[in-house]
């Protein structure tokens, strides 16, 4: 009589493979950033063709900004040597729930409204990546602003950007997890508070890294400022002072609403995706010795 | 029409609004997209029962997308107004703040009033050049057309679309059954026992989801077993290529480096592009829709990017600016009439008008 | 005939119970030794909890590949090992049906979904066409090709969901318990639509169910898991069933009354009822159904109602749904409603309980008007259990959710005339105090459900479908729970299509149609002799006024004649 149990999963990720990972992820992300700080810095060289000149509209930009989303798109979702093709069909339907409920979340606010530029939505992106890992959280973050654009025909060319900072938003989350840890603080309420930081930060950036998407298309094309005279410094004075004006208010709403959120509602939401997290993750395959009849009726 | 014709379509367009700061060529590019715009629409409900992303029969559409040219007024505005605010240089003075107002304070000119209002209009443009998108093509297939390396991303997002209408659904069962027990909404707090249970159902929900999916033998990557060595040739080719990218960036900004960056841009964006296909490759599925290929996707491409030609062989006209004085810009007559090559799609929606219409899928 | 699937000495055990101690056997399903023939239609019965989920899944491998856990003997499935191959391969041998038709799609129009499975089989476009067109022909899905899968019916969803499987043209197909969500028309339909192509196709049908009525028709053989260590019966229906308690109304009264062999469908026991009948004088006076007193009946109707409806009239938009229902419920009574799907008997609880604010008409309670008062206010005396009690859920405990009902209501544990623990005791859920609700089975969260509605010891208890996806354990319990609740002095109506619940515990029944009410009396009165409705006591013994194979196994052993 032939016995086998399963216990576990390949869990044996090679370690250079993890780090190849992180890699790609930090440099992605660095291509990101570049894109939305590059129309700040001077271009010395205002006649060296036009092809580098080209480098200069919002085309280069738009490059920059879709080489990153799509580079940890593409990382983030592959994810079959760590868990198995069951376990990666669980993440895959446990996402694609997730999504749709975020992406409900997103206008049932419109339909309820809050005050400025409060969205409910990155409540779950970032518990989700603080539970469920990194690669979970970025793809939560990304899919929920682009299916959220698909359903209600709001893909815009904004829509990139926004996937860009929203799967940041819980790529970092597991970050979280390992100061929570260092701070033993999880399992009571300071866990909450620090998320609600977290929250609260990335609610200031993205406010602000929007606004600096928009910033090259109320200013217009770089050469025209350093004909001028303006320096990186005086750029971004008057970044500040744009952004001060026009959406610092609506990005406070957003802060103080995602925050309320996770000190509220963080508590039995993170009790519930914790407990499920059992449930998703699989256990490790062991060939045991065949079993007596007196352990079968034990 | 084909959603990839769309695509380059919509890639032509943007590439032409944003080399582009001539506001008699920008205006022109609107109408015409307007245009498109209208006549797809006029098609759409011609036919009935269309389902593209914006009218959507499953889903409630609870947020109508803003109309092209509602933007185009407001994006114009907010441009003049920040910049006639912030910039102070040109010759046509409209009105003078006090300079003991830091930033705003000086004279408020006509040519930065007009300069934001370009920039606003690039926005506007490049806006309603993603509006078509919305009109033109169903949201599946836009799904069903993302690149194989993406099938997990397609899937997930394809589970959450069919997910939008249940989720609904069940957050209108979880109010009435807290609301039998007495529950009231008074404050914020009182969310938690709407949202908790909707989650907790799609929790369950997309585990039996999974179980249901793995019955049917899903996976992945599809009917073959992943190779990890080769996902590894691509991701260190997606790491060459970023890398490329950034530096080819970096030394744009550096004196002298310059004529590098574009060769190390392109070669990057190249490898990860091949990354890509590499990844793709490993992907073994096939697809159930295809929309084939017509005449009248080939002509909306070929007019798409004749439209362009003009424009980067004749530059002169391209860029305006209003400093340092306010001047009528200059109009090209060449690059005019191919900024009309972007109408193709309309033509072709109009000429293909009758019922028979069913090439597409 | 050559056996398809092979079970010797399967045992399974979950992950989670390899930690479990105590008298409750780990084991999900123990020393199963069965086979099944090719183009058999199986039946796999048994309490909820037993394993036939369990057993159901091995054969096509998702146990233990989905779920992980400890398997133990050697399965055979087609030639195959499902555990060797896993899912991915024995998915083009065993097709697998769910129980939620809800949860079972990714895409969301018909035909996407049926080549769903295709596309991730790297099948070549032409093939994939083709398959489609004759799954889709097969199950009668053409005229609903491109249907959004959301507008569907849930009889509709569940043969899309066989059209998924069988597209992979698999020669076994496995249900588990597909017909558990849907409302008996559209159970009768799917398993008609089962039996049939079972016939047509060769099909090796296996399938979970928990109501015996609907099925024994179709089957050829029987499982019974009865779980834990007890091993599977496994045999024709009639010799299986002979050795079992689970059976239906027909095999109850012959198991009573001695016949044999065993009729296990109405067909079969017609032969027996009749020469039982024969000789036997029709008496009025057993027309009467005796529920208590007659005395108390009388005086019941003296009694004014505690809820009351008048001319009430219901309208979504321009879609009239109640046109003038005027019903009274007194307490100490049980009355049910019936009717067909979209009948309005839905909308009518709701308007009860003021969730639903009728156009005209009006709804009284213990006299007071209920027009502009809150429904918070209203659920304190009257209580409603919806179709979905998971909606109800989402406390970490039993008892939290009694807490939050009454923190909802302002109250004290103290103010309330039962302690909530003793609620927790009556309802069988005091073991269960600090279990999590979400994790306990159907019957289990519904008595949780029941307990956090109950909690401020309501006058009236409104029931909508209670008996969906409940075993006949679990049923039997929710009728001894009904009838104490009726001795208690409530008043309770139950909506439900379950004409054997109806004949168990009614009062009363009301038949609804079109947002009116047609019928109002006792149940032999209305169920008796109607098609649509009569159990299947009352169509294997017509005239008699018997509505429960109790009743029927009573009298006819009472009178002493007429047993063969």
């Amino acid at each position: 009589m032939r016995s086998c149990s399963f216990v576990g999963s390949r869990l044996a990720v090679h370690h250079v493979r993890r780090s190849l990972r992180w890699f790609i992820y930090l440099l992605a992300s660095l291509v990101g950033v570049v894109a939305f700080v590059y129309p700040f810095f001077p271009r010395i060289e205002a006649d060296a063709g036009p092809v580098v000149q080209a480098m200069d509209s919002p085309l280069f930009l738009g490059l920059l900004g879709g080489l990153s989303l799509l580079a940890l798109l593409l990382e983030t979702q592959d994810g079959v040597e760590a868990s198995g093709v069951s376990g990666e069909t669980k993440r895959i339907a446990l996402l694609g729930v997730l999504v749709g409920l975020n992406a409900v979340l997103s206008f049932v606010e419109t339909a309820i409204p809050g005050p400025g530029g409060f969205s409910p939505i990155f409540f779950l992106i970032i518990l989700g990546g603080y539970v469920y890992g990194g690669r979970f959280g970025y793809l939560l973050g990304a899919l929920t602003l682009f299916v959220s654009a698909l359903i209600t025909g709001g893909v815009g060319p904004w829509l990139p950007y926004r996937m860009l900072i929203a799967g940041w938003i819980g790529l970092a989350a597991p970050l979280m997890a390992r100061i929570n840890r260092a701070l033993r603080v999880q399992g009571t309420r300071w866990e909450l508070v620090v998320l609600a930081v977290y929250g609260g930060v990335w609610g200031l950036a993205f406010g602000a890294l929007m606004n600096l998407w928009f910033w090259p298309f109320a200013t217009g094309p770089a050469e025209q400022h350093w004909q001028i005279g303006i320096s990186v410094w005086e750029g971004v004075q008057r970044f500040l002072a744009f952004y001060v004006a026009t959406s610092l208010l609506w990005d406070l709403a957003r802060v103080a609403g995602t925050a309320a959120m996770m000190l509220l509602f963080g508590a039995p939401t993170l009790r519930t995706l914790r407990r499920f997290a059992r449930r998703f993750y699989f256990e490790v395959r062991q060939c045991a010795s065949s079993l007596s009849q007196g352990e079968l009726s034990a | 029409m084909h959603p990839l014709a769309w695509l380059v379509w919509l890639g032509a367009s943007a590439v032409a609004t944003l080399a582009m700061r001539n506001p008699l060529y920008l205006l022109l590019l609107f109408a015409v997209i307007y245009v498109v715009t209208d006549v797809i629409r006029g098609a759409e409900s011609g036919r009935g029962g269309a389902t593209t992303a914006s009218t959507d029969a499953v889903t409630e559409p609870m947020m109508l997308p803003v109309s092209p040219i509602r933007f185009a007024l407001f994006a114009m505005g907010v441009g003049a107004l920040i910049n006639g605010l912030i910039s102070h240089f040109g010759e046509t003075e409209l009105l003078r703040l006090p300079e003991v107002i830091p930033l705003l304070g000086g004279p408020i000119t006509a040519e930065a009033v007009v300069y934001g209002a370009i920039n606003g209009m690039v926005l506007a443009t490049l806006f309603a050049t993603f509006a078509v998108l919305n009109v033109a093509v169903p949201t599946r297939d836009l799904i069903g057309y993302l690149p194989r390396a993406f099938y997990p991303v397609a899937v997930v997002s394809a589970i959450a679309i069919t997910f939008v209408p249940n989720t609904l659904y069940q957050l209108r069962q979880v109010r009435e059954a807290q609301a039998i027990r007495g529950h009231r909404m008074r404050g914020l707090r009182d969310w938690l026992p709407l949202f908790l249970p909707v989650l907790i159902g799609g929790l369950e929900r997309a585990l039996q989801l999974a179980e249901a999916m793995t019955a049917r033998g899903f996976a992945a990557k599809g009917a073959a077993a992943p190779a990890a060595h080769t996902a590894d040739i691509a991701r260190f080719a997606s790491i060459g290529g970023l890398a490329a990218v950034l530096v080819g960036g970096v030394l744009r900004l550096v004196p002298g480096a310059g004529r590098w960056s574009p060769v190390l841009v392109v070669g990057g964006t190249l490898l990860v592009a091949w990354a890509i296909w590499r990844s793709g490759r490993q992907v073994n599925i096939t697809r159930y829709r295809r929309a084939r290929w017509t005449m009248g996707d080939g002509v909306m491409v070929v007019g798409a990017l004749l439209a362009l030609v003009p424009l980067f062989l004749w530059p002169a006209t391209r860029d305006y600016s209003p400093y340092p004085r306010l001047l009528w810009p200059s109009f090209d007559t060449r690059v005019g009439l191919a900024l009309l090559g972007f109408l193709a799609p309309a033509l072709v929606l109009h000429l293909a008008r009758p019922p028979a219409q069913g090439e597409r899928q | 005939m050559t056996d398809v699937i092979a079970f010797d000495h399967v045992a399974f055990r979950y992950p989670e119970a390899e930690s479990r101690h105590g008298s409750v056997s780990p084991w999900a399903i123990a020393d199963v030794t069965l086979t099944i023939p090719a183009g058999a239609m199986v039946l796999v019965v048994g309490p909820s909890g037993a394993g036939k989920s369990t057993l159901l899944r091995c054969i096509n491998g998702l146990v233990p590949h989905f779920t992980g856990g400890t398997f133990v003997g050697r399965l055979e499935v087609m030639g195959l090992d499902p555990i060797a191959a896993g899912p991915e391969t024995m998915c083009r041998h065993v097709g697998f049906v769910f129980q939620d038709p809800e949860a079972q799609f990714v895409m969301d129009r018909v035909e996407d979904e049926i080549a769903f499975a295709l596309e991730n089989a790297a099948m070549p476009p032409p093939e994939m066409h083709a398959r489609v067109e004759e799954v889709l022909a097969r199950l009668d899905l053409v005229s609903l090709r491109h249907r959004p899968l959301v507008t569907l019916s849930g009889g509709e969803k569940q043969r899309v969901a066989i059209a998924a499987a069988l597209a992979l043209r698999p020669r076994i197909l496995v249900l588990d318990e597909p017909t558990s969500q849907l409302d008996p028309q559209a159970a009768e339909e799917l398993l008609g639509f089962l039996a049939r192509l079972g016939e047509t196709s060769g099909l090796t049908l296996v399938l979970a169910e928990h109501r015996l009525e609907r099925v024994l028709d179709f089957a050829d053989l029987l499982v019974y898991v009865s779980g834990g260590a007890a091993p599977v019966i496994f045999g024709d229906p009639a010799s299986v069933l002979s050795q079992v308690d689970l059976a239906p109304p027909v095999a109850r009264v012959g198991k009573a009354l001695g016949w044999s062999p065993l009729p296990v469908t109405l067909a079969q026991g017609a032969r027996f009822a009749v020469d039982a009948m024969a000789g036997r004088k029709v008496d009025d006076a057993l027309l009467r159904r005796d529920r208590g007193d007659e005395g108390a009946d009388q005086q019941a109707a003296a009694r004014p109602p505690i809820l009351e409806a008048a001319a009430l009239q219901v309208a979504y938009g321009d879609v009239p749904v109640l046109r003038g229902v005027t019903l009274s419920l007194y307490a100490g009574e049980v009355t049910v409603l019936m009717g067909r799907n979209g009948a309005g008997k839905s909308t009518l609880l709701k308007s009860l309980i003021g969730l639903v604010r009728p156009q005209q008409g009006h709804v009284w309670l213990v006299g007071r008007d209920t027009a502009g008062v809150a429904v918070a206010d209203i659920c304190r005396e009257v209580a409603y259990l919806p179709q979905d009690p998971n909606a109800l859920l989402f406390a970490d405990t039993v008892r939290e959710e009694l807490n939050i009902t009454l923190r909802n209501h302002s109250l004290e544990p103290s103010q309330v005339p039962v302690a909530p623990d003793a609620l927790l005791a009556e309802l069988g859920l005091a073991d269960k105090r600090e279990a999590y609700p979400r994790d306990l089975s159907v019957g289990e969260r519904q008595r949780v459900a029941l307990a956090a509605i109950t909690v401020t010891h309501p006058k009236v208890i409104l029931l909508d479908e209670p008996t969906r996806g409940l075993d006949y354990a679990a049923k039997a319990g929710l009728i001894e729970l009904i009838r104490r609740w009726r001795a208690a002095g409530l008043a309770l109506l139950l909506v439900t299509h379950d004409v054997e619940l109806a004949a168990d515990v009614a009062d009363r029944v009301l038949l609804m149609v079109e947002g009116r009410i047609v019928a109002d009396g006792s149940p032999w009165d209305v169920m008796g002799h109607s098609d649509l409705l009569a159990p299947q006591i009352a169509r294997l013994f017509p005239d008699a006024g018997w509505l429960t194979a109790e009743e029927a196994a009573a009298a006819l052993m009472n009178a002493g004649d007429g047993t063969t």
